[in-house]
């Protein structure tokens, strides 16, 4: 322990049941993805090899070049993915924003009321809600197209959203708003030049989670309101390496590897962000 | 410009009436100090002026125009939060220059003004730094620098100097009594610090349970407090209190008796006021050692040595906590445990009826300039 501070003394025994403790989770989260990135390295034909070997023989990224051939519309799920997250994540945060501002600052009637509805309906995953919103689409005529996918994704990341940035914009001092007002700012003026560039690590991290959300969800929507193969986003193309008798075990584990890529590398890339956004209360004035 | 007129303001939140009718005028380039203990609607009656917060019955009239439903920057106001309220992600350039960009102010004309109320404020080297960055001194500069630059014919302030160390208020107390001075133009100044109030203002206004206790130029409140409230509010440490009972009134003031002893105070008398239990204040820097009109002896129980001045508390006879204070020489001879015979001249003395409100004392006080009894316009 190289830390001085009291408070970060342990005796070796809690340090032990600490590194144990961490290493029991971390296996549960990450074995998946090892044995899956491993699966992907080996060739078919060793896969069903017994006894099973976890280390592979003949290791080769061989399955990274040849998927491209047996599913041509790969590049295509996998972009739609992207592109579904994409636009239903701007989609998400130009809704959630002004509205999060307005349950922030906004005194009117039924406030409270929703807000708990809000909170409520994160009890129903989208899931629970197919047949109706099924039907929704059918009426509105949007089956079978991108929004089928993002209008729902959207809608669902829309509650959690807007607790999120409307907790970390109450943290913004009323005071400079009130400045703002007593200088001859309007409403929107305000919004834009004071309240925006604050609350950017907070929407931040409501795009982040929009981003996540709608990503990892978006199958459930493709399967039920989209027949069209090329709206379909990757999870659901994955199907493809489906044959009538064998699936190809080292080509889906590297096409989902490809898949988990663009999630890694969001949150890789933002999770300075979403650390700093969640743990902000110390807005300098 | 700059005249302003409150007539009888009330304030009401829910049913808690905060603001209880206050009357008040300020003539244009005045300084007025509103003070008053924690909760007494200072900033709630500044708020309303700043058009922050709604007026619930009366007039705020500005400039012969009422503002009840102006919004704030219709009403030539500009304030100064306690907070300092400065955007955190703008320049200390683009603070300042935050107003002008509201009005649309073209860049270069802009460019001047933000400039100009920097070079007032000696924020000229800090102009491209962030309010992070900046001592609690230089963020204050700024805030009043963004209030500068919109000319307001009003500057309201609350509270500013309140986050800043000792030192530093000390040196911005001076620097904004000379804002004050090359603006010209009315300044409301919100503060629960007695020295800022007495060191900055033309006029004070104390302010009691969201009423006006009295309203009048510095020394005129610390020389004829017209109640116990203001008496005991202004001077630093407390007036003392002393219950005594009334013997008898004539032309050279009210007889009352403490502790067997009587003293004449020189107050207007009243009449009728015989046997009545009346309440005699003192000032502690008025209490000298050894005899006087009045004599009090005590037994110091705690002694504070700060050099310039001791400040002996003691208890009064008949009392447990230590109800009695004197300011008397740094070098004084006293020791606690002590019995200290400490005398006070009836001239000084202060009186009041049961009902808190002060005799009017009739004493010339040659020492004082009479022009800084009467607040200047
Ligand atoms: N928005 C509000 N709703 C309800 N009550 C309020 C509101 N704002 C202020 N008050 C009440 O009004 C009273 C006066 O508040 P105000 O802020 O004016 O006091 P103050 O004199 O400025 O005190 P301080 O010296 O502590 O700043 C307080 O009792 C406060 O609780
Ligand atoms: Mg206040």
């Amino acid at each position: 322990m190289k830390s001085n501070a009291m408070i970060d003394r342990y005796r070796w025994y809690e340090v032990i049941g600490i590194y144990a403790g961490v290493l029991l989770f971390l296996t549960f989260v990450l074995a998946p993805f090892v044995e899956g990135f491993l699966v992907s390295l080996k060739p078919l034909t060793y896969l069903f090899s017994s006894p099973y070997k976890f280390w592979p023989q003949n290791a080769s990224f061989d399955a990274y070049f040849t998927m491209w051939e047996r599913v041509p519309l790969l590049g295509r799920y996998i972009f739609n993915s992207i592109l579904i997250s994409t636009v239903g994540t701007i989609i998400g945060v130009i809704l959630i924003t002004p509205a999060a501002y307005a349950f922030a600052r906004f005194d009117f009637r039924g406030r409270g009321p929703l807000l708990g509805a809000f909170l409520a309906v994160n009890m129903f995953s989208g899931a629970v809600l197919l047949i109706p919103l099924y039907r929704l689409m059918r009426s509105f005529g949007l089956l079978n197209t991108y929004f089928a996918m993002i209008v729902p994704g959207v809608a669902f990341v829309i509650p959690t959203g807007i607790w999120l940035l409307r907790t970390y914009m109450l943290r913004i001092p009323q005071e400079l708003e009130e400045a703002a007002l007593a200088d001859g700012a309007s409403r929107f003026y305000t919004f834009r030049r004071v309240i925006l560039p604050l609350a950017m690590p907070g929407i931040s991290v409501v795009a982040i989670y929009a981003f996540l959300t709608i990503y990892a969800q978006q199958f459930i929507y493709a399967l039920t309101f989209n027949s069209k193969t090329e709206y379909m986003p990757l999870p659901v193309g994955l199907y493809a390496f489906f044959g009538r008798q064998d699936v190809i075990w080292n080509e889906l584990m590297a096409a989902s590897f490809l898949g988990v890529l663009p999630v890694f590398v969001v949150f890789i890339y933002l999770q300075r962000y979403l650390v700093a956004g969640m743990t902000a209360g110390a807005l300098k004035t | 410009m700059g005249q302003l007129n409150f007539s009888n303001i009330h304030k009401r939140f829910g049913a808690a009436e905060i603001i209880k009718g206050i009357d008040l005028e300020v003539e244009e380039g005045e300084f007025v100090v509103f003070v008053g203990p924690s909760g007494c609607g200072k900033s709630t009656l500044l708020r309303m002026l700043a058009g922050l917060e709604e007026v619930t019955q009366g007039d705020i009239v500005i400039d012969g125009v009422k503002v009840n439903e102006l919004p704030p920057v219709k009403r030539g106001i500009a304030m100064v939060f306690q907070s300092y309220a400065l955007y955190p992600h703008m320049t200390v350039f683009e603070n300042i220059a935050f107003p002008l960009r509201v009005e649309r102010t073209k860049e270069e004309e802009l460019r001047k003004k933000v400039e100009a109320a920097a070079r007032i404020l000696q924020l000229d080297q800090r102009l491209e730094q962030k309010p992070g960055q900046l001592s609690g001194g230089q963020r204050q500069r700024v805030a009043i620098g963004r209030a500068i630059v919109r000319e307001p014919k009003i500057f309201l302030f609350d509270e500013p100097l309140s986050n800043l160390d000792a030192a530093l208020r000390a040196e911005m107390r001076i620097e904004l009594t000379k804002l004050h001075k090359r603006l010209k133009a009315t300044m409301i100044y919100v503060t629960h610090d007695q020295v800022e109030a007495m060191t900055m203002a033309d006029r004070i206004v104390v302010l009691n349970g969201g009423e006006i206790a009295q309203n009048g130029a510095p020394l005129e409140l610390y020389h004829k407090p017209e109640n116990l409230f203001v008496a005991g509010f202004i001077g630093n440490p407390k007036m003392n209190f002393l219950p005594v009972t009334c013997k008898g009134a004539g032309p050279d003031g009210v007889k009352v008796e403490y502790d067997g002893r009587t003293i004449t105070v020189p107050v207007a008398p009243r009449q009728g006021m015989e046997g009545r239990r009346l309440t005699l204040g003192i000032r502690p820097e008025d209490i000298q050692i050894g005899k006087g009109e009045l004599d009090i002896p005590v037994a110091p129980s705690v002694i504070e040595r700060l050099g310039a001045n001791t400040v002996v508390y003691a208890a009064l006879p008949g009392s447990d906590t230590e109800n009695y204070c004197a300011l008397i020489a740094g070098s004084a001879p006293v020791r606690a445990e002590e019995t200290l015979e400490t005398g006070v001249f009836a001239k000084d003395c202060h009186l009041f009826d049961e009902g808190g409100v002060a005799f009017e004392r009739q004493v010339e006080m040659t020492e004082v300039d009479p022009e800084l009894l009467v607040a200047t316009g």
